[in-house]
């Protein structure tokens, strides 16, 4: 699982975030494996102080599993590579959570990101999730201003969690803990956090070895044998590991599935249609500023009760994977049809994310042609129809099912000259409520479509569902990526050799040649310059005993599972470069970027740098974000190869 | 006697060519019904055919259960066979009986026992009496295959419509593969009529990102819903191309069918019905953009591209030294000499 490239980026990527001392302990526990406090000294080569401070706060990142053995009382620390990845996915994420739930929610979850895992009771008294956020526009943030010196008052206690005022008025929601309480419990609601469990601070084998001996050494277990035994030990243990790391917050939080706060329609990217189906009668003229008010609108009436203040909450990455997952299905939706069949799907695909724990069940990533077919959840077409934006314009962007007119007379074709898309439809008889679901369907039969079959149909108990078959598009995403890199590498005629290849599987020059209809020199260069590439390769078979060249056959391959697998080790290094590089980069302009860091010039870069300093400032943190930028678009093809 | 046999011959071979297609086997009962020879005289008749045989009118053949048989060959090449000699008689009767798929050297040589020198001068006599061609064998690109001078060699030989002398040929398979593809872009997405045309439909494009910003001139393609029957089946793809002018010989079905999947391994059609149909990725707007495009600047066209990703825009993902690179080695990040110019490009100082 672990290799060098892997470690030598989580490395960097710890180092980058937290500085030296936690790369050095990383790194120490990446070479040697597992290893107890004595001898983590002597390889890391740290002072007690350092080493406790240093573990202390790694553990709180969850950047360090720790175990304490049941048999001699050891306490053993081992790197947590996977939390170290996810160190660059956490821009993504926040992103992510931005659009989807608005900036405090964003905050929100970068201060739980930056804690590793904290308390509610914490993050009530954290400075940044304090009511003054400029960002907040509309009546609301006026409001807020209001009360800020109240609370700054108050705030030297930390807690409070219900100011009376916050029920009576309608604005005092405005009110830092109010807003707090809601914001978590949407995100517990996604699933987006989840509770901390002590099982977490533990690698997944040692929870696993430990349910093992909790299991092994009941009486009615002991009492088995064989086959039997092993099956149920399995089972048993299974069960209990589940139990002790599952943290899900969403139970009963949910409503008719969809999560509560979950917004409806559009989110803030289009905040001029705020629709919602849920209670589709209110209040839509004053509320057309802020959609982030809505759900917490919704939730005045039936729910104030706060989060219980003990609750350690984490970020919890598998669910958010999917999340992405779905943004890169939505990209490839957009790719080719209209971004009105993107929205639709957009819909189907929100709600499979609220009943979908995670990307798959099993940890790697299952051979090509073995995975089975994972279809997700189906949704009902009618849920759909709420969750779609009601002012979009469906018919708009689907042509006509019947071209009478043949096409050289195209252009005068006087269908929908005039009439609108609804009354092109409604020619089906249907009323307008029914045509808009049919519609809809229409859209997602169109995804349906090959090439991708981003969706497919079932009817279950009469009801017309859709659902996704993830490992599908998982795969052509996984595919898409592959043809990107060998397109760019080795033109398009290598990507038709290579998709022809994959659609029939071993084939000979010959056939090869046919099939693709390129000339021998040409094909022959480009199978060449690949399989030193190793993107295919040749198999021989020999027709009699002696292994002749002259009478063996040759088999060009592609195997996409080989290849994806030798790209991911490339793209961890490309990810490693990027970041060495910078801090190259960094290292050749230490002096500069030392003084732009000292505390008078910091904030005040105008007054203290000359021009030539300011412009190469500027051209730093272009530079910077050029490659942080890079880093996080190679992880979205790391999230492919390996994680969806 | 042997006149009158002569005379009967010639008889029976005007009766055979006026009342049988040229390539008609006979079997002496086909012979006999004539009424040529009289009396139904066996031996006469074979005495006729052999005469025949001999003045290279009939050709000797082993019909069903190893019956004789016979076939007819026209005059004008008898008065050429007349002319060969033996051996060269031989040798294009071997390259005559393999039709269109034409012989192998090696093959005629096994087949007649001649020494190499003879068979080589009588193929070469042959050939300067133009009554034989050496063909390309696609298949064995470097056996000197034969067959006679006025056929046409099979598909197996030439290796289909896309093979000119034995080579593909791809300024054909191009042009032929971008009319295909303009042709049924155009039916594979509904045009908007221009009076109707809000601007906040986006305006669908394939892959690129190029034509996403509709401008107010430029026409509006809409996907047909699931279920559409207008997308263009084989048989009119094959139709439209034959009609277009830009083939020289006409294309069969089996031929635009290995185009029509050549085009969608290359991602520019998608096949439907399990290939009874094909609609095209981009429209036709596109697709134009596109050809223009392809003779002019080759690498300039990078919109082209699938669409990009880390990989390949990362200057390690062209890096020829990749595998070598580590830090503090030889090739390492600090001495890398394509980061600079790369964060240069990118961002513009």
């Amino acid at each position: 699982m672990t290799s060098q490239n892997y470690a030598e980026l989580c490395t960097l990527l710890v180092e980058d975030s937290f500085g030296e001392l936690f790369g050095r302990i990383f790194a120490t526990l990446e070479r040697y494996d597992r290893l107890n406090l004595p001898r983590l000294k002597f390889y890391s080569r740290l002072t007690d102080r350092q080493l406790h401070h240093g573990l202390a706060a790694m553990i709180q990142q969850n950047l360090v599993f720790h175990y304490t053995s049941y048999d001699d009382g050891v306490t053993y620390y081992e790197a947590n590579q996977h939390a170290a990845y996810y160190l660059t996915r956490s821009g993504k994420i926040l992103e992510f959570i931005e659009g989807r739930l608005g900036q405090y929610a964003a905050t929100l979850m970068s201060a739980i990101m930056y804690l590793g895992h904290a308390s509610v009771s914490h993050l009530e008294t954290l400075p940044e999730l304090r009511p003054e956020q400029p960002h907040r526009n509309g009546i609301n943030g006026e409001h807020k201003y209001k009360h800020e010196h109240e609370h700054e008052q108050d705030e030297a206690n930390g807690e409070h969690e219900d100011q009376p005022n916050g029920i009576d008025s309608e604005h005092a929601l405005s009110e830092q803990p109010y807003l707090l309480h809601p914001t978590l419990k949407t995100l517990a609601a996604h699933g987006y956090i989840l509770r901390a469990r002590e099982a977490h601070f533990q690698s997944y084998t040692d929870t696993v070895l430990d349910a093992e001996r909790v299991v092994t050494s009941r009486p009615d277990i002991k009492s088995m044998k064989g086959k039997r035994l092993e099956e149920t030990v399995i089972e048993k243990t299974l069960e209990i590991v589940k139990e002790k790391t599952d943290g899900d917050l969403s139970h009963g939080l949910k409503y008719n599935g969809v999560p509560r706060g979950a917004k409806q329609g559009r989110g803030a990217a289009q905040s001029n249609d705020p629709i919602k189906t849920e209670q589709a009668d209110v209040d839509e003229d004053d509320e057309e500023d802020e959609d982030e008010n809505e759900w917490s609108d919704n939730e005045l009436g039936n729910d104030t009760v706060p989060m219980e203040s003990s609750l350690i909450v984490r970020v919890n990455y598998e669910k958010l994977d999917v999340a992405l997952r779905h943004c890169r299905f939505i990209g490839l939706a957009e790719q080719d049809s209209s971004a009105v069949t993107a929205e639709v799907y957009e819909s189907l695909l929100r709600r499979i994310e609220y009943q979908t724990p995670r990307c798959r069940d099993t940890v790697e990533i299952p051979r090509e042609g073995e995975e089975g077919e994972q279809y997700s959840v189906p949704i009902p077409l009618s849920a759909i129809a709420e969750d779609v934006d009601q002012q979009l314009d469906l018919s708009g962007s689907i042509g006509p099912m019947d071209i009478s007119q043949p096409f050289s007379r195209r252009g005068k074709r006087p269908l929908e000259d005039g009439v609108n898309g609804t009354s092109n439809e409604g020619t089906n008889g249907l009323s307008s409520g029914s045509s808009r679901t049919y519609e809809l369907d229409q859209h997602l039969c169109l995804l349906a479509q090959p090439p991708h079959n981003l969706t497919s149909k079932r009817i279950v108990g009469g009801l017309i569902t859709w659902t996704v078959e993830y490992r599908y598009v998982a795969r052509i995403l996984r595919h898409l990526e592959l043809e990107k890199m060998i397109e760019a590498r080795y033109g398009d005629v290598a990507l038709r050799v290579v998709r022809v290849l994959h659609a029939k599987g071993k084939l000979d020059e010959k056939r090869l040649q046919e099939i693709s209809l390129l000339p021998f020199k040409d094909l022959r260069q480009v199978l060449a310059s690949m399989q030193t590439g190793g993107y295919v390769d040749l198999q021989e078979v020999p027709r009699d005993a002696q292994r002749q060249p002259s009478r063996t056959i040759f088999l060009w391959f592609y195997d996409p599972d080989r290849v994806a697998s030798g790209v991911l080790e490339d793209v961890y290094k490309a990810m490693s470069r990027c970041l060495q590089r910078l801090k190259f980069e960094r290292s050749r302009l230490r002096e500069f970027l030392e003084k732009t860091e000292r505390s008078d010039v910091k904030g005040n870069e105008e007054q203290y740098l000359s021009e030539g300093e300011l412009k190469m400032l500027e051209q730093w943190k272009a530079k910077e974000a050029l490659l942080f930028g890079e880093v996080s678009r190679l992880d979205n093809m790391v999230a492919v190869f390996r994680d969806y | 006697m042997a006149g009158s046999v002569t005379e009967l011959a010639s008889k029976l071979y005007d009766a055979c060519q006026a009342n049988f297609p040229s390539d008609h086997l006979f079997y002496q009962q086909d012979l006999l019904g004539l009424g040529v020879v009289p009396k139904n005289d066996l031996p006469l008749m074979l005495q006729c055919t052999q005469t025949l045989v001999d003045q290279k009118l009939f050709r000797l053949l082993a019909g069903k259960n190893d019956r004789l048989a016979w076939k007819i060959i026209s005059r004008e090449d008898a008065d050429k066979l007349q002319n060969l000699s033996p051996d060269e008689s031989l040798v294009y009767n071997v390259i005559h009986s393999t039709g269109r798929s034409g012989i192998w050297v090696r093959a005629i040589q096994t087949r007649t026992n001649l020494h190499k020198s003879i068979l080589d001068r009588c193929l070469k006599s042959l050939e300067g009496k133009n009554y034989i061609k050496s063909v390309h064998n696609v298949k064995f690109p470097s056996r000197k295959m034969y067959m006679l001078a006025g056929l046409a060699p099979s598909e197996d030989v030439t290796g289909g419509a896309w093979f000119t002398d034995g080579v593909l040929d791809a300024n054909f398979i191009n042009s032929v593969a971008g009319y295909i593809e303009y042709t049924v872009s155009r039916k594979s997405w509904y045009e908007v009529p221009s009076a109707d045309g809000p601007g906040k439909k986006r305006l669908k494009t394939g892959a690129g990102s190029v034509a996403m910003k509709p401008e107010s001139g430029e026409k509006q393609y809409l996907p047909f819903p699931a279920g559409y029957q207008g997308y263009p089946t084989v048989g009119m793809i094959t139709a439209a191309v034959n009609e277009s002018g830009i083939t020289p010989v006409r294309l069969g079905e089996e031929s635009i069918v290995q185009l029509l999947e050549m085009l969608c391994f290359d991602n520019k059609l998608i096949a439907l019905n399990s290939g009874e149909v094909y609609k095209s990725v981009k429209h036709p707007e596109a697709v134009k953009a596109a050809q223009a495009r392809k003779p002019g600047g080759e690498d300039a066209d990078e919109i082209d591209y699938l669409v990009r990703n880390g990989m390949t825009e990362a200057p390690c993902g062209q890096c020829p030294v990749f595998r070598l690179c580590a830090p503090g080695g030889a090739v390492s990040p600090e001495t890398c000499d394509y980061f600079d110019p790369w964060l240069e490009k990118a961002l513009g100082f």
